[in-house]
């Protein structure tokens, strides 16, 4: 009888998920014992296993590793991306017990299914093989389809889970096929392989079913990291889908859509990067544009929010066509302090919202600024991040990518880059008018500050003006970090 | 001996009606229906060219998308009963609260 | 001479008085001492070196002119270091802005009486952010400081302003920062085109002076900071932000903008934009001198047909700016002196008007000219300062503005004839103004009964301390201009 030979498994590089998947399958279990009012010892236990998975990650660094027959790697790369995604993923518990109470939601499958989308958040960073990234984004999706419409009873989430759920199956379609297409001009899903065909077979840039491949994958994790034209998903299920899962949404699945986008792109098709550059350099510009335009005059702060989200994105499409290694650098840094100055500022529109998801217009924030000094003061610094004001992370990663942009000679799309984030700060502004400008329209009863959510704003107040002062700690490893 | 080209002339044939489908069909569950063309014009693209290039990589592929899609269709048609639990309707026409 | 970081305490020194306002944040009484104790004791130490500075040898490490001199690394992955300097500008720049912040923070003393911390708290950020413009020798860290300095006053104008303080404070904001950013981008420009040519890829303002561009981007790159530094001076045509954010803003937004902000443009400028493309520089001379001279006369006949005076000293400020660029763009030593020595003369003159206008404000609630009429009878002492500091603003010899236009003129007629003989009409062209707004305030009989008491002793005393540095530069300009000699000298390259 003929013996399948099996290869030695080595778990090392997927630690992070195992843990994480255990985690989430323990959690599951537990649910079911644990009484609803005791739902947030469940966050507690799932903070617990993001820590140990981010011990597991240190050791990693530096040490590079692959295994399952080369499908997944541990680089530095993975682990810079995996950082972010847990810090995301931790801030978003953080703020979720208050939001969930307040809306009266069952807390028990929320910890689970985002320790699973971590989980795939983090197979998206480190597969190197198509197939892998394809199950890390679906295992990513899946979650997201359930947590952006986790609030059953509000109309609009079920909404946000349903558009959600059609536009991202549709752009897996595409993805998918590009796939497919791809790896029937080259003989394999190998990322690697692919690359070495690349090189050893120039003319396949003209083999029609290579090209076309190449374009759907592109179109489909614009999709994923909601680049303009294929950004109509986002504001919808932004505003939508429950706040702290918003906050989730905007930092981690974005990083993530940017890990593997990057490092198809980068690994697989390097010989091509002109070409890719002259794709990406009109998605920046229409994104960065489309997102910052549509933003001046949106009320629903969650929604101006996620147009800008979509503004961000183009900025680190910037240094994504610039394609050297401060561009690519610049990314992971910018990603990084996206998710701190983000979903700090979603942790006050937690605050400031009310049951129903009521309370979260701009016009609401009138008199924040006498009322809660400390509390604005802190969205204050998150919001001029945003904006790309010194001295916060958000200029070091704007000033990261913009001379990536101008050193690879791109330099028309650093003004444009520029002139977008000068018009960018006029809606950041309108925020700060209403919190320290106007006057309260009617007396409010608003937030408890529960210790979780304070902690959340500190580690983003922190992890927004410490890079912003004494950015060389994270530059290095950013750096360290660049997949060229 | 059907050519390799006519399985891929085919699946493309099929991916494109499931776009269409999906751009222009209102009812939410015809349009999931239509993704899941999609997904399988793009498997009977990997199980042609697997055969043609004789790796197995595209048919292990293909077990994926099988698994994804019918855990995607779990998650989909329940957001599809909670929606419709509120609206009393799956048209997506009726997806509207939130407007650009 | 001493090695404590004298240049990192004076800039951290306001910063460290907002802190030290938290702990009293909501108790009015201890905010305004400790506010205005930590804005003393950086006047205090401004003044020491003021008097002890001149004297001192080039510091260990600096180039020639700066006798302070500190230097730490920051951010080496980029070149960025934190790199501070003092020469004799930096120095008179650096004592008017402790000498102001002081002045601004003495006449909001009543006049704020909500959220009094918040606007201590601002006002000492912004001095911190000033400080920092005008002692940073890296262009990063200059970058940063140039920034920090708008938000304070976006929420000073925005929450204590008057009017339409909310469009006024947005427009301020983004005129400023629209240009800002794309100096940015210029600065990048440089440190990469810079770290080519040379191989050592620095921000550092005396390693890339050394070399200065020599490539075809030079003019970009220099109209680039041209257009930043020209919207906070602020030049015609892109002085619109100016009389609306100076109308709107309260009387210490006032001061400060026109006493400190204006002055960071002229000063980017002396300090940054000119060393780093002197050949570029060139090329853009006579579109300088011709903005500038534009300024001068538009401004004049605008200030003529403003009804509010605020409005009224605010066009006027775009006219002394417009002598400031004049002098700056000949770039000889006796007119770029003349220019520094007006940044400092204006900065006391309209801070003083601006003062002057926020306490008629007080006391009737209106600036229209056509309410008052009859102040020098009804107030003697504000009407006769009222005078004064009027008189010095239309550049009055023996009043401090004056010797700062003389110099200017004095040095334009010898590069630029024409422009200095047109800009001569500016000279004559504030008098009309001036008369007119001292004539319908202090000498119009009385149009409408108005409440309005004498100065106190706090307004009179902050008055007279004014008045007495204006006349004494007036008269005897000799120690600021031989401070300026060297770093001048420096500068233009004519120094022995």
């Amino acid at each position: 009888m003929e013996t399948i030979a099996i290869p030695a498994i080595n778990f090392a590089p997927i630690m992070p998920e195992v843990i994480l998947s255990i985690f989430a399958m323990v959690l599951l279990l537990v649910n079911v014992f644990v009484p609803s009012e005791h739902k947030a010892y469940l966050g507690y236990l799932s903070l617990v296993g993001l820590i140990v998975a981010g011990f597991t990650l240190i050791g990693g660094w530096g040490v590079p590793l692959s295994a399952f027959n080369d499908s997944v790697v541990r680089d530095n790369f993975s682990i810079f991306f995996k950082g972010i995604f847990l810090l995301t993923v931790g801030m978003s518990i953080l703020i979720s017990d208050q939001y969930f109470k307040r809306e009266e939601c069952n807390l028990g499958e929320l910890y689970p299914l985002l320790l699973f989308a971590t989980v795939g958040m983090m197979l998206m960073a480190s597969g190197t093989d198509l197939m892998t990234i394809f199950l890390g984004l679906e295992v990513l999706s899946v979650s997201l389809y359930i947590l952006a419409g986790f609030n059953r009873a509000n109309v609009k989430s079920n909404e946000a889970g349903l558009k959600y759920f059609l536009l991202g199956a549709f752009s897996t379609g595409f993805l998918l096929y590009g796939m497919a297409l791809t790896y029937g001009a080259t003989g394999t899903t190998r990322v690697v392989k692919i690359a070495e065909y690349v090189s050893q077979n120039g003319v396949v840039a003209q083999n029609p079913m290579f090209v076309i491949g190449m374009l759907l994958m592109a179109v489909g994790f614009s999709f994923k990291i909601a680049a303009a034209p294929f950004h109509m998903w986002t504001p919808d299920v932004y505003e939508g889908a429950p706040t702290p899962m918003t906050a989730f949404m905007s930092a981690g699945p974005k990083a993530a859509g940017f890990a593997a986008f990057m490092r198809v792109a980068i690994i697989a098709f390097p010989s091509l990067k002109a070409d890719w550059s002259d794709l990406l350099w009109i998605l920046a510009v229409l994104t960065m544009t489309i997102g910052n335009l549509i933003a001046l005059n949106q009320d629903n702060i969650k929604r101006m929010l996620a147009y800008s989200s979509i503004a961000h994105a183009g900025y680190a499409l910037v240094g994504f066509t610039a394609g050297n290694a401060e561009g690519t650098a610049g990314i992971l840094f910018y990603m990084l302090s996206y998710a701190f100055m983000n979903i700090g500022a979603f942790a006050i529109i937690v605050l400031v919202g009310k049951k129903g998801e009521a309370n979260n217009n701009v016009m609401d924030y009138a008199g924040f600024g006498t009322k809660h000094p400390v509390l604005a003061l802190a969205m204050a610094v998150f919001l001029f991040s945003l904006a790309g004001m010194p001295p916060t992370a958000g200029f070091i990663g704007k000033f990261y990518l913009f001379s990536g942009a101008i050193k690879a000679g791109y330099v028309w799309l650093a003004i444009i880059g520029v002139l977008n984030s000068a018009a960018s700060v006029y809606y950041y502004l309108r925020v700060m008018v209403y919190m320290y400008m106007k006057d309260p329209v009617e007396e409010f009863d608003w937030m408890k500050l529960t210790p979780a959510v304070a902690i959340c704003i500190i580690i983003a107040v922190v992890g927004v003006l410490l890079p912003g002062v004494v950015p060389a700690f994270l530059l290095n490893l950013a750096q360290q970090a660049v997949l060229l | 001996m059907v050519s390799l080209h006519s399985y891929l002339i085919l699946s493309a044939i099929l991916f494109s009606i499931g776009t269409i489908g999906v751009l222009i069909r209102r009812n939410a569950i015809v349009i999931f229906m239509c993704v899941e063309m999609m997904l399988n014009s793009v498997n009977l693209t990997f199980i042609a060219l697997s055969k043609h290039l004789g790796n197995v990589d595209g048919q292990i592929f293909v077990f994926f998308v099988m698994t994804v899609a019918a855990a995607e269709a779990a998650v989909g048609l329940a957001l599809m009963i909670a929606f419709y639990k509120n609206r009393e309707s799956i048209d997506v026409e009726d997806v509207k609260l939130m407007k650009l | 001479m001493t090695s404590y970081p004298i240049l990192t305490i004076l800039i951290f020194l306001p910063l460290a008085g907002c802190l030290c306002l938290a702990p009293v944040w909501s108790r009015r009484a201890a905010v305004r001492p400790i506010a205005l104790g930590f804005a003393v004791a950086e006047l205090a130490l401004a003044g020491w070196l003021l008097v002890t500075a001149p004297g001192m040898p080039t510091a260990p490490g600096a180039p020639a002119g700066y006798f302070l001199w500190e230097d730490a690394a920051w951010i080496e992955r980029f070149g960025i270091r934190y790199l501070l300097g003092m020469d004799g500008i930096s120095l008179l720049m650096g004592a008017l802005t402790a000498f102001i912040t002081v002045v601004a923070m003495a006449v909001s003393w009543r006049a704020v009486t909500e959220r009094t911390a918040l606007h201590y708290f601002l006002i000492l950020l912004m001095e911190s952010g000033i400080m920092g413009v005008f002692l940073a020798l890296d262009l990063v860290l200059f970058y940063l400081f140039w920034e920090v300095m708008l938000i304070p006053m976006f929420f000073l104008i925005g929450i204590w302003g008057h009017g339409r303080r909310i469009y006024s404070a947005v427009k301020f904001f983004l005129y400023t920062l629209a240009g800002s950013l794309l100096m940015l981008l210029a600065i990048i420009g440089v440190y990469l085109i810079h770290g080519d040519a040379t191989g050592t890829y620095t921000f550092a303002l005396p390693l890339l002076a050394k070399a200065p561009i020599a490539h075809a981007a030079a003019p970009w790159l220099f109209g680039a900071f041209l257009l930043a530094f020209a919207i906070k001076f602020p030049l015609f045509p892109v002085h619109t932000w100016l009389p609306d954010a100076h109308t709107d803003a309260p009387t210490a937004g006032s001061v400060i903008l026109a006493a400190l902000l204006l002055k960071t443009g002229a000063y980017g400028l002396v300090r940054f934009g000119y060393p780093l493309f002197p050949e570029a520089a060139r090329g853009f001379t006579p579109l300088l001198s011709v903005l500038a001279v534009v300024g001068i006369l538009y401004a004049s006949w605008i200030a003529y047909a403003q009804e509010d005076m605020k409005r009224m000293v605010a066009y006027s400020s775009v006219g002394h700016m417009g002598f400031v660029a004049l002098g700056i763009a000949s770039w000889s030593p006796v007119a770029l002196s003349g220019s520094i020595l007006q940044m400092v003369n204006h900065g006391v003159t309209t801070g003083a008007l601006f003062a002057l206008v926020g306490m008629l404000d007080e006391r009737t609630d209106t600036r229209e000219l056509a309410a008052y009429g009859g102040v020098w009878g009804k107030a003697p002492k504000l009407a006769f300062f009222f005078l004064l500091f009027a008189m010095a603003s239309a550049g009055l010899p023996g009043l401090n503005n004056f010797t700062g236009e003389f110099l200017i003129l004095a040095g334009v007629f010898r590069t630029t004839p024409a422009a200095a003989a047109i800009a001569f009409i500016g000279i004559v062209l504030p008098l009309i103004y001036t008369v007119r707004l001292v004539q319908e305030v202090l000498f119009q009989t009385e149009r409408q009964p108005l409440q309005l008491p004498d100065v106190t002793l706090r307004e009179g005393a902050l008055l007279a301390v004014l008045a007495l540095i204006g006349v004494s530069i007036g008269v005897h300009p000799k120690p600021l201009l031989d401070i300026l000699k060297v770093p001048v000298a420096l500068l233009t390259g004519t120094a022995p």
